[in-house]
Formats: C-alpha cells, structure tokens, sequence
C-alpha cells in the first residue's frame, strides 16, 4: 500500500513553505458499516477538493482497508480537517504520522 | 416518495404525510439529545459516534479536541437541523432546497442514519428486514428508507454539480 497522500490541493489552506517541510501529522477516515459510499466519495470532494476519481480511489481504500490518509500536515491543521470531517459524521481522527 | 434529484439549479423530491412525520419525530429525537445536559447522556453512544474522539490512543489530545471543537459541531449540527426542520412539509408534499439547504439535509440525514444505526446497532452485514414483525424491525425499515433517500439526495447533488460544469 502507498504511504501518505498529499492532496492534491486543498481549498481553505494556504501554502506555507515551512509547514510543508515539517508534515507529520494525518487525517485519517475509518470504515464504518453506516456511510454511505457515494457519501464519503462526495464529501471527500467538497471538504478536500480531490477529482472524482481520487476521492472514489481514497473511498475504497477506507471501504477495503478499514481506514485511509486523507490529509497531511501540521497538527492544528488535522484538527481541523478532523471537524470538517465530523461535521459530515464521517468517522475521523488525526495522529502523528507513523 | 418520490427521490432527490436536481432539478433547474435546485433539489427536489416529494415525500407523502407519513414519510413527513417520520422524518419530524426522529429529527425532534435528534434535537433532544443535542440540547440534553452532558450529564443525563453522557456515554450515550449516539452522542459518542455523533462526536467521536479526534484522536484514538491520546486521551489528553481527545479531550483538548473535544474542548477546541465541540461546541460549535453541535452548534453546527442543530442549525442544519433547523433548516431542515424549516423546509420539511409537515403535512408531505414537495421539499425544493437550495445549495445551503441540500447541504443541511445531507448531513442532518446522515445524522439521522447515524443515530438509528448505532441504536439498532448495524453491521456491513445487516440487511433490510423481510416482514415488520416487532419495533425494532420497524426501526430497520425506517434506516433502510433513509438510506434510500440521503442515497438520492447525494445523486442529486452529483447530478446539480456535473450540470454546472
């Protein structure tokens, strides 16, 4: 499996030089038995700004695998990724990446 | 019912008088946790899925998250039920959302889903029941009716984005 995805661009974050050379926190989103498939794939788009086919791709991984990296970066920055996420009642939460 | 779709830069559906109501009381039921005192609910494991820990090993780092977004995901959650509430015919008939209200119902029913799923504690491996034979079978069917609508719903909002492109 492929290690960490960087979005492949994020919306309401601005680029900070220092911050992406310091990335090691994740978001990551867990399987659930309550979600809705289509579901997760749309608010992976309209939180994340990933194309359809990306979002679908990370959608699978989480339906497959269990869970899946859906952002990257600093600490205050998965936080709120997090709450984004639990706002949609997906099932999420950030670590430090291992 | 007739399903979500989008129709003309909205979303649409019709939904009968008893689908309506449905859908009032197990938004009254969210509504009652959402304000409940922490204290009558706590370990409530609804209230648990609908805010689950930011972090999973770090009980510190959960709590500070808990403390940092809390107050305004609930705040969130019982202002997108409201609009729902404000745009649901009591009496059935046809339900035209805007943007802000689509998104509003998508998550207000996924809360919807949440809740019920993790009463009737569902599994990947749950299936629609064949016959209502007591309460719980009812809460089932219920579940499985609202899968079907939030499945038209998210269609419909995939539909409406691809139209604007």
């Amino acid at each position: 499996m492929a290690g960490p995805l960087a979005p492949t661009w994020t919306p309401d974050s601005s680029v900070d030089e220092l911050s992406d050379l310091d990335r090691p926190w994740v978001t990551i989103v867990w399987n659930d038995p309550v979600n809705l498939m289509n579901y997760v794939t749309f608010v992976l788009q309209e939180l994340f700004g990933y194309d359809e086919a990306k979002a679908t791709e990370l959608m699978l991984q989480v339906h497959h695998e269990g869970r899946a990296i859906v952002s990257s970066g600093p600490r205050e920055r998965m936080e709120h990724d997090t709450s984004r996420l639990h706002a949609y009642g997906l099932w999420a939460s950030y670590q430090k990446d291992s | 019912m007739k399903p979500f779709r989008a129709s003309r830069g909205e979303i649409v559906a019709r939904l009968d008088r008893a689908e309506a109501g449905i859908v009032a009381l197990l938004l009254d039921q969210l509504e009652q946790l959402l304000v409940a005192d922490a204290d009558d609910v706590a370990g409530d494991p609804v209230l648990e899925r609908l805010f689950p820990p930011g972090h999973r090993s770090d009980r510190e780092m959960a709590e500070d998250y808990r403390e940092l977004t809390e107050e305004s995901l609930r705040g969130g959650k019982a202002d997108d039920l409201a609009m729902v509430r404000a745009t649901l015919p009591v009496d059935g008939g046809e339900i035209r959302l805007d943007d802000e209200q689509a998104g509003a119902w998508l998550r207000t029913s996924n809360d919807l889903r949440l809740a019920l799923g993790t009463r009737l504690d569902i599994s990947e491996d749950t299936e629609p029941p064949e016959e209502i034979l007591g309460e719980d079978d009812h809460q089932l069917a219920v579940y499985y009716w609202l899968t079907a609508v939030q499945g038209s719903l998210v269609d419909a909002l995939v539909a409406g984005r691809a139209g604007r492109r």
